[in-house]
């Protein structure tokens, strides 16, 4: 593990993306503590300030200090994007690891259902399921895992059908273990890699998903200091005070890259072949 | 007169990450032209290393700290890249062990063989046309006008290595070096292109190096022989008198570990009494779809019976159908017929209770992937047990009767060389109890050597247990060692079932007495 990681921190992706998700960490576990400001605390005299000394990313139309804002919004962004990508990958990965168990026409169900749901554009799809399950930071998370579910099964399938011919699934069932024994413990730990990959780069679609709902108005509700909705706030201020709409979405450009660095540099690094 | 070839004190290192690690040890070898020089050694011995150095191809972390490569009068190592455009398939070709990765997919066999010609051999692509058709058909090639139009799928692996040895010979090399160029190939497949190199050999009078793990099938095709281990050459020696009187104790060990059909290592009788019989078995592979009819079965109505205590043998070569047996009776293939065991009868994978599949076990052909890369030997002991009745603290004793020290029950399976995968793999079968084991290939990716502790092992647990073995292999002598009785297969049908005793006898079936002939049997 410390040596996987060593070998991660040593390509400049790796170390780029690891630097950058640990500032996004420390935004996530001691925002509040760290911001100069509240969030919600409103400053008539210092409304759309500049960045200057006083407020160092500027402040919006309320006079709140941006940079609290973003620091504090950080919890109700990232960690969402992360539950939202956890929950999809393990489910898209299950039903992709159990439909190349079962093989034959289970499988050409499962896949064929998998593929009717991917034609509809993740973010259609987000929009469909929260506009029916209601508004809300909750919702916009269920929505998003089940947007992002059936493109994991069909990446954890591709893998899984090459494990599902290798000797150790068939000793398994020659020896007559059961359908959980053999996806759970033969089969899941040796197509976890791809997946792992996979959903690290995913962390920053959900990112930006969860932010294009709270923009659209159906994630998080104000005042929230959610990054999407930020945006979403300052769009109407855009000619007089444009750093209100530039720092929340630098914000998001950064932590998307960083997650995608990250999913670069673990590609490398998991892959056994790359002995350098 | 030069050599041909010379390697004079030739040590190479490679750079890993645990610093170098010596993988040739000032080798020395001459090969004479004309002569065949055959160089055998087990896996990781340093022999294809050997080879690619001299072809000069080899990896980015190795390190060559000493000697010289000498091809005629020519210093192969002081050669530039462009030099050795000019060197490589014009002097010195090679033929690789996997026909079927050595052709490129994507080319048509004729681009394939005619290139070479004309970048070495400077003809227009009409006359490199003619003598490719006339090349192809010499290593007799069956219309090789139609062979020049086919893509490398389109034909089999004999038809594919039969190519590749056309184009090595094509530019009259002055050295082939071949590695292990029937391994990847069936026994019978085998031997017909062993046939052929004698004869190509004799009419153009190239000198070769032959490497193989296969001592046997060494001094068949060899003048002279050199024993590598761990990178050390321990012995040179006539192909005659190495099999007769090795020197070297690595030497006496190798020939030791050959299988010998008049070498019985199993005396007892094995009982009357039937423990398994299958009828009729017909596997299926796929489906009837919309558009399209079911392939056919892989076996056609095949009966066998397996005796209690007794080894069969069943031998055939690749696509014969003795694996989809092994599937079949073990509930891992489709298939239809009436399997009888311990008076239950079973006509499909359903019906098979566990208490059948306790009784019969399988061990598959590569011990790499039985064992899952993520389960601790341990746990992959501590399954069967679970599942048939004991207790984890049987794991000591289970890896004890494999020969296996307790310790390894802590070891992931990378941590393992080949035979002691293989070793657990057996124990994970034994652990069972089972009343019937059904090996498939077990020893076909081992060598020699390692084959014969594994053989030894089984029938040690065989007298400890009573356990019946149906042994699937394609090694014909092997199996003539251990096996009671023998069931020859072809194109999915049982063409002989013979007691051992009576394969020297006049009655059995062509195929079986072609089979036989196959069969490398050891000089001297």
């Amino acid at each position: 593990m410390t040596e996987l990681f060593i070998r991660l921190i040593r390509r400049p992706q790796g170390f780029v993306g690891v630097a950058l998700v640990a500032l996004v960490a420390v935004a996530c576990l001691f925002g509040p503590a760290l911001a100069p400001y509240a969030p919600e605390k409103i400053d008539f005299l210092g409304r759309f300030r500049a960045p200057g000394w006083q407020n160092w990313l500027g402040a919006d139309q309320f006079g709140r200090d941006i940079l609290s804002r973003l620091m504090v919004g950080a919890r109700s962004t990232v960690p969402m994007a992360l539950i939202a990508t956890f929950v999809g990958s393990a489910a898209g990965a299950i039903i992709g690891v159990g439909s190349a168990y079962l093989g034959g026409r289970t499988d050409e169900a499962i896949m064929r259902t998998n593929d009717a749901v991917m034609a509809i554009p993740g973010l259609l799809m987000a929009l469909l399921l929260v506009s029916t399950l209601g508004n809300g930071a909750g919702n916009a998370v269920v929505a998003i895992a089940v947007a992002f579910a059936p493109g994991m099964a069909r990446v954890a399938r591709s893998v899984a059908l090459n494990v599902r011919n290798q000797d150790y699934v068939k000793a398994a069932i020659a020896r007559g273990e059961g359908a959980g024994w053999i996806i759970f413990r033969e089969m899941l730990p040796n197509v976890m890699a791809p997946i792992v990959i996979e959903s690290t780069i995913r962390v920053s679609f959900a990112v930006m998903l969860f932010a294009t709902l709270s923009f659209l108005g159906v994630g998080a509700q104000p005042p929230a200091s959610e990054w999407g909705l930020m945006v979403a706030d300052a769009r109407q201020y855009m000619y007089q005070a444009p750093w209100g709409l530039i720092a929340p979405s630098v914000a998001i450009a950064l932590t998307a890259i960083a997650f995608n660095l990250l999913g670069d540099g673990l590609r490398d690094v998991l892959n056994p072949k790359d002995e350098r | 007169m030069t050599p041909a070839l010379a390697i004079q004190n030739y040590t190479l290192d490679y750079v890993t990450a645990a610093g170098p690690v010596r993988v040739l040890h000032e080798i020395s070898l001459e090969i004479r032209p004309g002569e065949v020089l055959g160089l055998v050694g087990e896996s990781g011995s340093g022999k294809s290393s050997l080879a690619w150095a001299l072809m000069r191809h080899l990896p980015d972390n190795a390190r060559e700290v000493a000697g010289s490569l000498r091809l005629g009068d020519v210093d192969l190592r002081r050669l530039s890249p462009r030099e050795l455009t000019k060197i490589r398939g014009r002097r010195i070709g090679m033929v690789f062990q996997d026909p079927s990765t050595s052709l490129n997919p994507t080319l048509t066999i004729g681009r394939q063989v005619t290139e070479t010609l004309t970048q070495h051999r400077g003809l227009k692509q009409s006359e490199a046309d003619a003598l490719a058709i006339d090349l192809l058909g010499h290593v007799d090639l069956r219309d090789p006008a139609a062979i020049m139009r086919r893509y490398p799928h389109e034909i089999s692996g004999g038809e594919k290595q039969r190519v590749i040895i056309a184009t090595a010979f094509g530019c009259r090399p002055d050295v082939i070096l071949f590695d292990e160029p029937t391994t990847a190939l069936d026994v019978i497949t085998g031997a017909r292109i062993l046939e052929l190199f004698a004869r190509l050999r004799e009419e153009t009078g190239v000198a070769a190096l032959y490497i193989s793990h296969d001592l046997a099938l060494v001094t068949r095709v060899a003048d002279r022989v050199a024993v590598l281990k761990r990178g050390r050459l321990v012995e040179q020696a006539p192909a005659a008198d190495i099999f007769r009187a090795p020197r070297h104790a690595d030497t006496q060990a190798l020939v030791q570990a050959v299988p010998r059909p008049e070498r019985r290592l199993v005396h007892d009788k094995s009982s009357e009494e039937v423990l398994l019989s299958a009828s009729d078995i017909e596997v299926h592979y796929g489906r009837a779809s919309l558009f399209g009819h079911a392939p056919p079965p892989a076996t056609k109505s095949v009966g066998l019976d397996v005796r209690a205590g007794e080894i069969l043998g069943l031998v055939g070569e690749s696509g014969s159908g003795k694996s989809s047996m092994a599937r079949a009776l073990t509930g891992l293939a489709r298939f239809s017929g009436r399997v009888c065991f311990d008076k239950h009868v079973i006509t499909s994978a359903r019906d098979m209770n566990a208490a059948y599949r306790r009784d019969v076990q399988i061990i598959f052909q590569h011990p790499d992937s039985s064992l899952n890369p993520r389960h601790k030997v341990g746990e992959i002991l501590s399954r069967p047990l679970k599942l048939y009745g004991g207790t984890a603290d049987e794991i000591p004793r289970l890896l004890e009767q494999v020969r296996l020290p307790a310790s390894y029950a802590g070891r992931w399976p990378h941590q393992l060389s080949g035979g002691e995968k293989q070793r657990v793999a057996i124990a994970r079968a034994f652990a069972a109890r089972p009343k019937l084991v059904i090996c498939d290939e077990i020893t076909a990716p081992l060598d020699v050597s390692v084959q014969a502790q594994i053989i030894e092992l089984l029938l040690a647990l065989r007298a400890e247990t009573g356990t019946a073995f149906l042994f699937i292999t394609h090694d014909l002598n092997l199996i003539r060692q251990i096996a009671h009785r023998i069931a020859v297969m072809r194109r999915g049908e049982v063409v002989d079932l013979l007691p051992v005793e009576d394969f020297d006898a006049d009655h059995v079936h062509p195929y079986t007495r072609e089979l036989m002939a196959a069969s490398p049997v050891p000089v001297g």
